[in-house]
């Protein structure tokens, strides 16, 4: 229990990333394929706010007197996700495009019948 | 002394303000790229004899190591920023007269904004900031892809996209993994840690990394886009995703593998996977009616002959390795560019319609075909020293291993043989001798000047490599001296 209690956001990000993973190998349409990227995204960048996240921490900012640098979290981490989080929404925007002209191409979102490229 | 931050700001800034120049001309757009290149291509020459001497770092925002972002231009770094440079600016000559459809300004912004992804890649020297280039460089030749927006584009960029978006969160969660264990995203500061903690705990962000990278880098079994996306991509983003994009791939591998964790037990792992990206490739190449494609799997099996080169792991070896990685970048470039040109004319992209284009196009068939000769590792061009120095270290090792696979790459060269003389034959010995009604046509002068700058560079080099072994000697012995580059950082 105090394992879980200690380690749960990790757990949760990597269910998060793994469930994602899962969606983009398994599923045949490509929307639910852009979403479970969407998901592996949101789940790293769960882990990595997670990197630096302390418990009852507050914004590393000297805004009242007394607070100390060990009741901060880290700040790196989350100047990362914010860098994260505007390439996944790039990529997030080209993938729905492309999804739209797949569409217009071929009537159907199946990228099992999606198969001129091959060979 | 130039600040080679400039390498950077150059071509984005003015990628930004393409869609400005429209107001005062629409002709103007299509020289900027040529303009921001030119300009890259001028300063990383002038940065080069500096480098040689004492790597060139640059703290960003005033902030020193292991703080803020950091640019590292050492031998390494300057050598792909000045072929980056040089493709880069050959390849926007070209481009004048190759793109004619409408919507060019956004050609140019993505072209430019692909470049600075690539030189951004090879000159940053902090983890993240690798990374957003990196995605960069990703995001850019996906939609290149599919600039054309026909059948096959989207199709093959839609793969592109959802392997590479996998392949970087893979290297998203590594970089991760890598700050939890170390604080740190400065890769000197890493390096110089990372053998303080147990070795499975930094075994797995080595291979995320790997993995992750590997998938630009199309190295077997993560190549499955690259034959797509290089053959229904334009002509001349081929030319820059075969000739730059996978390279720049590989640089990130051999970068986190050398420098930052100073790897050599994976080496071996490298070597086997080199030998076998070789023989796939090669193998899939010989059997492809369509030229790009030919010339895509092609680009997979030089890749995997570089990471064999590399992964020798002895300075000769990557020594040997860099030289093969210039020359498939020249040569690469030159062949996409060629057929390119032919298909443009001919239609089509089939080899069995370049018949008799050697009496129609001379000299783009003859330029062709160097080029073809350059990959096979004939003398005098560029790709036959290359070849020789890889064969050399690796029978220097004195392995049966190693003579095992060398034998293998032996046997994927004779196959590459077989198939670009296939082509060369096609051009020039089959098809009816005299067609009546086809005159001979010279290609406009915008196609002929980069390529046959590109032919004059693989057969300079390839009479003379002295001239380049110098800077390529000094990049070999920066990625096996892992503590020179710690303490050049971190005094």
């Amino acid at each position: 229990m105090n394992f879980l209690s200690e380690y749960i956001y990790y757990i949760g990000a990597f269910s998060l990333i793994f469930i994602g993973l899962f969606i983009v190998l398994a599923k045949k349409n490509l929307i639910k394929v852009i979403i479970g990227l969407s998901i592996v995204d949101t789940g790293i960048n769960l882990f990595l706010i997670t990197l630096g996240y302390i418990r009852g921490g507050t914004a590393p900012v000297f805004s009242k007197p007394g607070l100390k640098a060990e009741n901060m979290v880290d700040p790196v981490p989350q100047a990362l996700v914010l860098t994260a989080i505007v390439i996944g929404v790039a990529v997030l925007a080209l993938a729905l495009t492309l999804a739209i002209k797949l569409y217009k191409h071929y009537g159907t979102l199946n990228l099992r019948k999606i198969k001129e490229q091959k060979w | 002394m130039v600040n080679p931050i400039l390498l950077i700001v150059i071509p984005l800034g003015l990628a930004f303000v393409v869609p400005l120049f429209r107001f005062i001309s629409k002709k103007i757009e299509k020289f900027i790229p040529f303009f921001a290149l030119l300009a890259n291509l001028i300063i990383s020459l002038t940065l080069f004899p500096h480098v040689l001497e004492k790597p060139i770092h640059v703290s960003i925002g005033g902030f020193l190591p292991p703080l803020g972002i950091n640019l590292v231009a050492g031998p390494l770094g300057i050598l792909f920023a000045m072929l980056i440079a040089l493709v880069g600016f050959l390849v926007s000559i070209y481009a004048f007269a190759y793109i004619k459809e409408k919507d060019q300004e956004k050609y140019h912004i993505l072209y430019l904004l692909l470049l600075t992804g690539a030189t951004g890649v090879v000159l940053t020297g902090d983890i993240f900031n690798l990374f957003v280039f990196f995605e960069i460089l990703c995001i850019s030749s996906y939609s290149l892809v599919a600039y054309f927006g026909d059948k096959p584009g989207i199709e093959s960029a839609v793969k592109y996209l959802i392997q590479g978006a996998v392949g970087s969160s893979l290297v998203l969660i590594g970089i991760g993994l890598l700050y939890g264990q170390f604080g740190t995203l400065n890769m000197a500061d890493i390096a110089s840690n990372i053998h303080s903690v147990h070795s499975i705990s930094v075994f797995i962000p080595l291979v995320l990394l790997i993995t992750g990278f590997g998938v630009e880098a199309a190295i077997f079994p993560l190549n499955a886009w690259l034959p797509d996306a290089h053959s229904s991509a334009p002509s001349s983003i081929s030319a820059i995703l075969s000739g730059i994009a996978i390279e720049v791939g590989l640089y990130a591998i051999v970068r986190v593998v050398f420098t930052l964790f100073g790897a050599s037990s994976i080496l071996t792992f490298l070597l086997f996977l080199g030998v076998i990206t070789l023989l796939i490739g090669e193998l899939c190449a010989f059997n492809q009616e369509n030229i790009k494609r030919m010339l895509a799997y092609s680009s997979i099996g030089q890749i995997g002959l570089i990471v064999f080169a590399l992964s020798i792991g002895s300075l000769s070896g990557i020594n040997g390795g860099l030289f093969q990685l210039v020359s498939h970048t020249l040569s690469k470039a030159l062949l996409f560019l060629a057929a390119g040109y032919m298909i443009f004319r001919s239609g089509s992209m089939n080899i069995s319609s370049f018949e008799g284009m050697g009496k129609k196009m001379p000299y783009t068939s003859f330029a062709f075909t160097i080029g073809a000769f350059s990959i096979v590792g004939l003398p005098p061009f560029i790709g036959f020293p290359g070849k020789f120095m890889i064969l050399k270290a690796a029978l220097f090792e004195q392995d049966i291993l190693f003579t095992i696979l060398v034998f293998l790459i032996l046997l994927a060269t004779i196959i590459e043989g077989a198939y670009f003389f296939r082509v060369v034959q096609t051009i020039y010995f089959k098809g009816e001798k005299s067609t009546p009604g086809q005159e001979r046509e010279i290609a406009p002068l915008s196609v002929l000047i980069p390529v046959f700058i590109f032919v004059g560079l693989i057969v300079v080099i390839g009479i003379y490599p002295k001239l380049i072994t110098e800077i390529l000697e000094s990049s070999a012995s920066e990625l096996l001296n892992r503590a020179d580059y710690i303490k050049n950082i971190l005094p």
